[in-house]
């Protein structure tokens, strides 16, 4: 009858508290510079999601173009190759501000309160950095008003430098939109911080020196800030070390992890990948298991060269192939398992931002543009344009997610040509499905959003 | 209960025994009651001997005893009598009503009470109502039975959880889940299942429903504030039967029958009618620009130029067979059965129940069944004349094969019936199962490959000691339960086709220890002031911890077929472990005071509870309520109104609680059960609240009971209101924080109706009765209050059909209104400002609006009927459930009017009622060669009202001529038809109507939606029941 006793005097309010075997408080659970790497690999793993780089952003952007379109297979991505898209539609709105609070986890905490080596403590630091402005920037892209006709103002969107709990006043907590303008500025800040505080580390599944370097690049031709690309390219082709892959290595780059063109990517395994949800998943049937809804349009095989690396499969090279009649991107992200590392900053993109840069600058654009066609089987161009530099953007990053925006931030409409296409007619520039719906869960929690226009 | 009370008196009268020895001989007669009509089941002990008997159905008796000894004769509702043995071999006994006794006792689960002394609403059943009702989980016998209890299935896979709702909704985001009390402990009966993908499975299946001897739900805060923090949705109390001292009597009870789907559902387009479709689609896209003017035109165009036309091409080619899937997948005539053996006995001193049973049930969908065998050994023991000890013991194995539902996964079979195009086939040319080429994985090649097992043994051991102390009338009772589960899953998916395909096969396996204690400690005390003052005080001690401990493993690339554990897999891709534990302390005192032979009650109960799941400083909740009762028919003048047997009053008032909320959600966490480069990781997982603490709900609970005409007539009347408040509300965040909600304490919601429970005997006599009854109750929610931004504004919670606003009803449907389809043009129209005038033929711009209503019914009902004549009976029971509103799911890809139906997968025969030319009136727009996005509006939002005949049972019980031929004391033959009739009132809702997923996924997607899982099941079993 031991038992009759055991209860008596066990019913404390101590008694009561819940074991945490497996989780940290959040307040005081960061002592170690250590702790730290535990979570900017926990803001990578965030940017790994299906809803953000692991799948969603990258295969949106191609659906809405002449690229690829849906064909439903699974039911997956008709609704946005359409440009159906409302207020209910899911996008990665809510995965990229995970991601900025575990950088601003990061940012906010006083690496002099911690153990461990401090300067190791700043270059995880400066990661955080490129990570909040790679997030806010990818924000800014889908959800900004930059190239609505009419779109509301604030244009931007909110651009959160503190990391959030149940601490924080209600004004931080219900943030309104941020000006384009204030967006722009605060990316380059984040940008600066990131690149100095950051060391060379040569690890391509982090962000690092260049990589930071690159990304400003990209930002900076995207604000059309001509001078700030040219140098920030420069500064990675002078001192990153990187080098175009050559036409015998592309494909097979796609295949391994890192190589001297990866300036950063995220990194995928066979214990830890999206499966159903990858990539690779959604590109190919693979003979009837995977979803395979994102299929290219067929007039795309035509625009590549026979001996182009990049184009229809030979039996050695391409990227393209078919799938009985489908024709498929076969060559990136080839595993169907997501087993694949998703590149998000590549040397031949820097190459062609930097040619970009120096046609806008009056500068030798043609002979950086060649670069790119002189390592891929293809002709070379005769001259620098933007429409030779669009057509080379469009070969060489098909599939991993900027067609969208390369059209859309040089004024061009999507053009409705072929039948495959699952939007009815051509979508003009200035249209206001060209930037995503604040999320409905948004606009019901925080009034101080302002809704974008039409919808 | 009363009659197990009796026997632990029988310590004391021992002494009294007589010790006068004699011959032993035969000693026989007849008991009767007081109007003279025979008393059979009659217990009859010789008093100082384990020796006794019982009488048969028409009142006999024979014992072998001395001279001397004294029979003891006892019967429930009856004064006990005893008479010594004297000469005569024949002793007849009349009976005497025992007025006090005759009242129903209710089981509260901490105490038990007179049905006078009851203050609020509760309803029990017995064990009648429960045994051989042919389903896995004992819940689902509820049904109908119970006004204001509503009950519906995420699925009808044997074994899976269910979703009970007592009196509405209380809180809109923590849990609204009844407790359930066994045998006065409170227990945890969670979904086991780890997979969200796989069946669910109900810890409460591993209990068998034949050792229950009653259930009671308790509605009101009377009833259930002593279950305090967690009595706020309601509270079910099983007791488990008790031994009954006497010569062991034997039972055992079987039935066997079959099971189909009580609905089938819709039915799927045949493959030429879908072909017809898609050459429509064709002829309404391309038809002008390719110059086609007819079906004909249109499907030699598509046959030659698209490859979803060379699909029916090849069809065409191979004769155009027909597959019907539904049949494919459905496994006819499942087999349920059920086998109990049961023996129960004692001596004065001790008694004990004892049985084994078995259950198996076939699901109604192919390759997924239900078994459990399961033991149980009640015993109670006078260790002394002081201390009694009691020891309640179950143990069960289960085993469920589950299926892959609660999605549209394409290897799950309840999908296939309704996505998998009629034109795929089933067989190859020789016979053999077509594996790789269907569109989707071939049920019958999954359903033999695929593995989803659960594996569940569940021991409950509950063990209780109780002094009866030297002061008169108090006693102490210690008590230890402990509730052990041990589960284990394995899913295992085939390389060749399926989930398995693309990885080389694929396999999980998982396991599960579930641990509850509870130590209770309470004191009874009762007492009088003066005679018509009796107080019972119980004051009770109860400390309650929990303990999850959850491995699993997954892999994949096997590196042979039919080797399915994780050790042939090549590639270990999931090493993963948990553990969680909870704890409850709590401190109970509940007073009762019945004045005046119980003509006026009144009680008290206060509890105060403490719960992990709050922050240091808010953890203890303090609940209590409050109830009085009236029975005027005892009054003195009622004295002449002899018609009126019973006339109560009653009203309680009282507060509860819930904490149904995620463990440590208090804190803010990091988690680390992330992963990047090879490495772990760690993110902010919760955003926490250290303010957080109970959620209480404010019940009033008014009644009224009756009985009149020797209780013909008897039934009553009720009107309850309940007020949740501080609700444990996840208030969305601005999803910039990096969260999308945070749980607080924040927001009102009300619930309140009317119930009645009515039942007449129209006839009562010997050999002929009947009886008709029912329950009706309404029930009306209201959303009060909610948590407001920094700019004042209320925060809303939408999902894309439903929204939580204050002053409508929690969930309410909330989506753009179908303004049908334009019969000039062929267009699906929607309502601009979602309710009247201008339409559009785009989605985005029509208004979102309220629809009326939810998905949880405003009136349910349950009626029963029961005949018995001359042996023969037959009981009936109906359910309805009225009142609101449920969403089809699936419907973009059922019942669109595009490729998904017509090229991709399959549709509805309802597709049928389509547009095809200008002046046509048709539910469903003109097909065209598209694929269009998810849009949910009123179309596909349906009535939910339906009435289902729950039970039919015929059957005969033997009479005692030929059970006395036999020697056996008893024997039932019967045939028990479950769900034989449903009446839906909308057309539309071609589903089960009960098959709803009320609570929906976790970011509230599917809720209040039909489901693609095993519909419930009309059954027909032939039952035997045998005493001896």
């Amino acid at each position: 009858m031991s038992f009759l006793l055991a209860g008596v005097f066990s019913c404390t309010t101590e008694d009561l508290n819940p074991a945490l075997d497996q989780n940290k408080e959040a307040n005081g659970g960061i002592t170690n510079v250590d702790n730290l790497y535990a979570v900017i690999k926990g803001a990578y793993s965030r940017m790994t999601g299906s809803g953000y780089y692991g799948r969603d952003l990258i295969v949106t952007n191609e659906v809405r173009t002449d690229n690829c379109f849906s064909n439903g297979n699974s039911g997956r991505f008709t609704t946005q190759a359409g440009f159906a898209y409302s207020n209910t539609t899911g996008f990665f709105w809510d995965d990229a501000y995970r991601v900025i609070e575990s950088a601003n986890l990061i940012i906010n905490t006083d690496l002099s309160q911690l153990e461990g080596d401090q300067e190791y403590g700043l270059h995880l630091q400066g990661q955080a950095y490129a990570i909040r402005a790679l997030a806010h920037f990818d924000l800014l892209k889908q959800y900004g008003q930059k190239h609505v006709t009419g779109g509301v103002t604030p244009g931007g969107i909110p651009y959160v430098t503190t990391y959030l709990s149940n601490q924080s006043t209600q004004e931080e907590l219900f943030p309104p939109r941020n000006t384009i303008e204030e967006v722009r500025v605060k990316l380059f800040e984040d940008l600066e911080m990131a690149f100095n505080l950051m060391e060379d580390t040569g690890d391509t599944n982090f962000f690092s020196k260049y990589a930071a370097k690159a990304l400003e690049a990209r930002v900076a031709v995207y604000f059309e800030m001509w001078d700030t690309a040219v140098d920030a390219a420069e500064e990675v082709i002078d001192n990153g070390g990187y080098a175009i892959v050559p036409a015998e290595n592309y494909v097979a780059s796609f295949e391994s992890d890192g190589g001297s063109n990866i300036i950063f990517e995220l990194e995928f395994n066979s214990t830890d990948n999206l499966g159903g949800n990858s990539l690779g998943y959604i590109y190919r049937t693979t003979g009837g298991g995977s979803y395979g809804d994102v299929q290219v349009i067929d007039e795309v095989a035509d625009i590549f060269e026979d001996t182009d690396v990049r184009g229809l499969f030979d039996g050695t090279n391409g990227i393209l192939g078919y799938e009985g009649d489908m024709l498929r991107n076969i060559g990136k992200y080839p595993d169907n398992q997501g087993y694949d590392n998703v590149p998000l900053l590549r040397y031949e993109e820097l190459i062609l931002n930097y040619a970009e840069a120096l046609l806008n600058t009056g500068g030798d654009a043609l002979t950086q543009l060649n670069k790119i066609p002189a390592n891929r089987g293809a002709s070379l161009y005769a001259e620098a344009t933007i429409e030779n530099i669009l057509m080379e953007r469009r070969k060489e990053l098909m599939f991993e997610g900027f067609r969208f925006e390369d059209l859309v931030r040089t004024g061009n409409d999507i053009v409705k040509y072929s039948i495959q296409q699952n939007f009815t007619e051509t979508i003009p520039y200035g249209d206001s499905r060209l930037a995503w719906a604040i999320p409905l869960a948004e606009m019901d929690a925080n009034s101080s959003m302002i809704q974008n226009k039409g919808y | 209960m009363k009659a197990k009370l009796a026997w632990m008196l029988t310590p004391l009268l021992v002494l009294c025994m007589s010790f006068s020895f004699g011959q032993e001989k035969t000693v026989s007669g007849n008991v009767t009651d007081q109007n003279g009509l025979p008393l059979p089941g009659v217990s009859i002990m010789v008093v100082g001997t384990s020796n006794g008997t019982q009488t048969d159905f028409d009142g006999n008796y024979t014992i072998s005893a001395s001279q001397g000894q004294m029979l003891r004769f006892s019967y429930i509702g009856q004064k006990t009598v005893e008479r010594t043995i004297g000469a005569s071999s024949t002793i007849n006994v009349e009976m005497e009503d025992d007025a006090q006794a005759l009242e129903e006792v209710v089981v509260m689960g901490y105490s038990t009470k007179s049905k006078a002394d009851v203050t609020g609403s509760t309803v029990q059943l017995d064990s009648e109502q429960i045994e051989q009702i042919p389903v896995a989980t004992v819940d689902q016998a509820l049904q109908g039975k119970v006004a204001g209890l509503s009950i519906t299935g995420d699925s009808g896979t044997p074994g899976s959880t269910t979703d009970i709702r007592i009196r509405g909704i209380s809180s809109i985001t923590a849990g609204n889940d009844p407790l359930y009390v066994i045998d006065g402990v409170p227990m945890a009966n969670p979904n086991l299942s780890p997979a969200e993908s796989g069946s669910s499975l109900s810890a409460l299946s591993s209990i068998n429903s034949n050792n229950i001897e009653s259930i009671t739900v308790l509605k009101d805060a009377s009833a259930t504030a002593a279950y305090g923090a967690r009595g706020a949705n309601g509270v079910i109390v099983i007791t488990t039967k008790g031994g009954k001292a006497g010569k062991t009597k034997f039972n055992f009870n079987s039935y066997f029958g079959f099971a189909n789907d009580a609905i089938d559902g819709p039915t799927p387009l045949t493959g030429a009618e879908r072909e017809m479709l898609f050459y429509e689609a064709v002829l309404n896209s391309f038809g002008e620009d390719y110059g086609l003017s007819n079906i004909e035109e249109a499907g030699e165009f598509a046959r030659a130029n698209t490859s979803y036309g060379a699909d029916y091409q090849a069809w065409r080619d191979a004769g155009s067979p027909e597959t019907n899937w539904a049949d494919l997948i459905t496994n006819k005539n499942a087999v349920i059965r059920e086998y109990n053996f049961s023996a129960t006995g004692g001596d004065e001193t001790s008694n004990f129940y004892t049985s084994l049973g078995y259950f198996e049930q076939e699901a109604t969908v192919i390759g997924s069944e239900f078994d459990r065998i399961s033991g149980s050994l009640n015993f109670s023991k006078d260790l002394s004349d002081r201390f009694t000890f009691t020891s309640n013991n179950s143990a069960s194995y289960s085993h469920q094969d589950g299926v892959l539902e609660n999605s549209a996964y394409f290897s799950s079979p309840r999908a296939v019936k309704f996505f998998m195009p009629a034109t795929d086939q089933a067989y190859n040319p020789d016979g053999s199962i077509n594996v790789l080429g269907t569109s989707l994985p071939n049920p019958l090649w999954i359903a033999q490959e695929d593995i989803d097992d659960s594996k569940t043994t569940r021991i409950i051991s509950n063990n209780a000691v109780t002094w009866d102390t030297p002061i008169e009338n108090l006693s102490f009772t210690s008590r230890a339960n402990i509730d052990y589960i041990v589960y284990n899953y394995k899913r295992y998916r085939n390389p060749v086709r399926g989930d398995g395909d693309s990885s080389n096969g694929y396999g999980w396996q998982a396991n599960r220890n579930y641990v509850t204690y509870v130590f209770q400690n309470s004191l009874d005390y009762s007492f009088n002031l003066g005679e018509s003052h009796n107080f019972d005080v119980k004051l009770l001690q109860e400390w309650q911890k929990n303990r999850s401990y959850y491995l699993e493993a997954d892999a994949d690339n096997f590196s042979d077929t039919g080797l399915t554990n994780l050790n042939s897999a090549g590639n270990p891709t999931t090493a993963n472990s948990t553990y969680f534990d909870w704890s409850v302390a709590s401190y109970l005192g509940v007073i009762n005071y019945s004045a005046f032979d119980s003509r006026y009650v009144l009680n008290g109960t206060y509890r105060r509870e403490g719960s992990s799941r709050f922050a240091q400083n808010n953890r203890w909740g303090n609940f209590w309520s409050v109830g009085a009762a009236w029975n005027v028919n005892r009054e003195s003048f009622m004295a002449g109104a002899e018609f009126i047997n019973n006339l109560k009053l009653r009203a309680s008032y009282g507060v509860t609680g819930n904490a149904a909320i995620s463990l440590n959600s208090y804190q803010a966490l990091l988690d680390f059960d992330s992963d990047y480069n090879g490495e772990g990781a760690s993110y902010p997982g919760s955003f926490g609240n250290n303010d957080l603490s109970w959620e209480t709900s404010n019940t009033l609970d008014l009644g009224i009971d009756f009985g009149l005409f020797q209780n013909r007539i008897s039934g009553s009347f009720a009107y309850y209101n309940r007020e949740s408040k501080d609700l444990l509300l996840d208030v969305p965040l601005s999803l910039t924080t990096g969260f999308a909600d945070q749980t607080r304490n924040i927001g009102r919601m009300e619930n309140k109706g009317f119930e009645a429970e009515i039942n007449f005997d129209i006839v009562r006599s010997n050999d002929f009765n009947l009886s008709i009854g029912g329950n009706i109750a309404t029930n009306e929610n209201e959303v009060l209050e909610l948590a407001k931004d920094l700019n004042g504004e209320e925060i809303n919670i939408s999902t894309t059909t439903d929204r939580v606003e204050s002053g409508h009803p929690v969930y309410a449907w909330y989506m753009p209104t179908w303004a049908g389809v334009n019969p000039e043009t062929g267009n699906e129209e929607w309502y601009v400002n979602g309710v009247d005038g201008e339409t559009t033929t785009n989605f985005n711009a029509a208004e979102r609006v309220f629809q009326g209503g939810s998905a949880l019914p405003k009136i349910t009902s349950g009626m029963n009927i029961h005949i018995d004549v001359k042996g023969f009976f037959v009981d009936a029971s109906g359910y309805y459930a009225g009142g609101h509103k449920v969403y089809e799911g699936w419907h973009r890809y059922t019942q669109g009017t595009d490729l998904y139906p017509t090229a991709l997968y399959q549709g509805y025969n309802t597709l049928l009622d389509r547009w095809q030319k200008p002046g046509d009136e048709a539910r469903f727009g003109k097909f065209e060669y598209v694929g269009r996005p998810w849009q949910r509006h009123s179309k596909f939002l349906y009535d939910g009202d339906y009435f289902r005949l729950k039970n039919l049972t015929v059957g005969y019980n033997f009479n005692s001529k030929f059970t006395e031929m036999m020697k056996i004391d008893g024997l039932r033959l019967f045939v028990r038809g479950t769900n034989l009739f449903t009446w839906v009132k909308d057309d539309n809702l071609k589903y089960d109507p009960e098959n709803i997923d009320l609570s929906g996924l976790s970011d509230g997607t599917n809720r209040g939606e039909t489901v693609l899982t095993t519909p419930p099941v009309r059954s027909v079993v032939f039952g035997v029941n045998l005493n001896f």
